[in-house]
């Protein structure tokens, strides 16, 4: 076991967790935050993308041992009070989630490229997106959600 | 699925890490992002009990000006390396190529020495620093040494790290004065894949425009990241008229070594090679 201390969705954690155990270990069968998803388990398809200081990361490629000193945001720390942040409304109001496999991993990448850019072209969101797969949507709805939350009050 | 159980060691210090990879005597492996040895541990290519992580070595992740050369820690991340002012206004063509690997959530992960630890032929940021002529510096139980880049790689997934060394960072030279480069690659499925070949290259032209120095490099076109020196012999001394350039493009193609595997078979990878060297010469000409 390894003692890990970390911020998770702004609150101070520590943590003794087994040293082989990934980040997406930890957060959905240690601490069942599961709104970070496992999908191909080889960092491809985007689906367990946090943010670790900011910047997107695969969760299922970082070892949990990365964490330390660090800090991670998940879709679970997204909302405000219960209510949906700016990103998740656009996205809702777009139909930009059909299952919502994709969900977490798009909204958190479209928030490190928020936080940078605020005012993203279409390309730029594409380029910020790239790597996280949706088999739904076909990605423009996606891609229009988050321009609307970037123009958005 | 969970990765098979394994103990962690994180020294702090460079001589911590040689001290505990020479106890452990072969037995643990050294990650780094662990964007490449993670997958292959899912996959169970490699199953090791012990693995010695390098990410709490401060000074593995700095990157220093050092005179008119730079030094990049082994452990710097490639958004890091892509987004670093001296990088951007001094060494463009290394930023532009370590923009260019996978995707941002695996870029913040990723070192620039796990990319050429594992060396992968069709290393993104390999061919920019073949053609910036950059140093490996390695330090290892008998004391520390530098290696030229392009004796780095001594084959397929193999470099020229003994037993227990380590890379700890890369020094590159500045580039020419009034040099101009770029990096190209192309992938035949989706572009946050490794790229079937890249292709990087710097030159300068005198006053008359003829080529004065020239260095092209190539990622995916033979078992290591190879310079591709018959077609820099091409474009000498020359002018950049399309027929030369189309000369330095077949002898690229022709010097290729290329392997053939699901991304591609060796005949479409060469052709592919003569093509992208074409254009990008023309595009720096």
């Amino acid at each position: 076991m390894i003692s890990v201390d970390f911020t998770l969705n702004g609150r101070a954690c520590r943590i003794d967790v087994p040293a082989h155990w990934t980040a997406l270990d930890l957060l959905r069968d240690g601490l069942a935050l599961n709104g970070t998803k496992y999908g191909c388990g080889e960092g491809v398809c985007g689906t367990c993308t946090v943010l670790v200081d900011g910047e997107p990361a695969r969760a299922c490629l970082l070892l949990v041992a990365r964490l330390r000193g660090r800090a991670v945001l998940t879709v679970e720390g997204l909302d405000r009070d219960g209510e949906p942040d700016r990103l998740q409304t656009a996205f809702a109001r777009a139909g930009a989630v059909q299952c919502g496999f994709c969900t977490p991993g798009m909204l958190l990448s479209a928030r490190a490229l928020l936080a940078t850019n605020p005012s993203p072209t279409e390309n730029d969101v594409r380029e910020a997106l790239a790597g996280n797969l949706c088999r739904c949507t076909g990605y423009t709805k996606i891609v229009q959600a988050v321009l609307a939350a970037a123009g958005g009050p | 699925m969970r990765l098979h159980p394994f103990a962690l060691s994180e020294p702090e210090t460079v001589p911590e890490a040689i001290e505990v990879l020479a106890r452990l005597d072969g037995e643990a492996r050294v990650i780094a992002g662990g964007t490449a040895l993670v997958p292959t541990m899912r996959l169970g290519l490699v199953r090791p009990d012990r693995l010695v992580s390098l990410h709490r070595v401060p000074a593995l992740s700095s990157i220093r000006r050092d005179g008119s050369a730079l030094d990049i820690g082994a452990m710097t991340t490639l958004s890091s390396l892509s987004r670093h002012d001296a990088v951007r206004s001094g060494w463009p063509l290394l930023g532009e190529a370590a923009h260019r690997v996978a995707t941002p959530a695996i870029r913040s992960t990723a070192t620039l020495g796990g990319n050429l630890c594992y060396a992968e032929a069709a290393s993104d940021p390999a061919p920019a620093l073949l053609c910036l002529e950059a140093q490996a510096h390695v330090a290892g139980p008998s004391g520390e040494r530098v290696v030229p880049l392009a004796g780095f790689f001594t084959g397929f997934f193999e470099t020229a790290l003994a037993p227990g060394e380590i890379l700890t960072g890369v020094r590159v030279p500045a580039a020419p004065s009034g040099a101009r480069s770029g990096y190209m690659r192309f992938c035949p499925r989706s572009a946050e894949d490794k790229p079937l070949v890249g292709v990087a290259a710097l030159l300068v032209l005198d006053a008359a425009k003829h080529v004065a120095d020239v260095r092209i490099a190539l990622g995916g076109a033979a078992p290591t990241p190879i310079r591709a020196h018959r077609a820099e012999s091409i474009l000498s001394g020359e002018l950049l008229t399309e027929t030369v350039i189309r000369g330095a493009a077949e002898a690229a193609a022709a010097q290729a070594d290329p392997l053939s595997d699901l991304m591609g078979s060796a005949a479409y990878r060469r052709e592919t090679i003569r093509v992208w060297v074409r254009r990008l010469l023309l595009s720096l000409s």
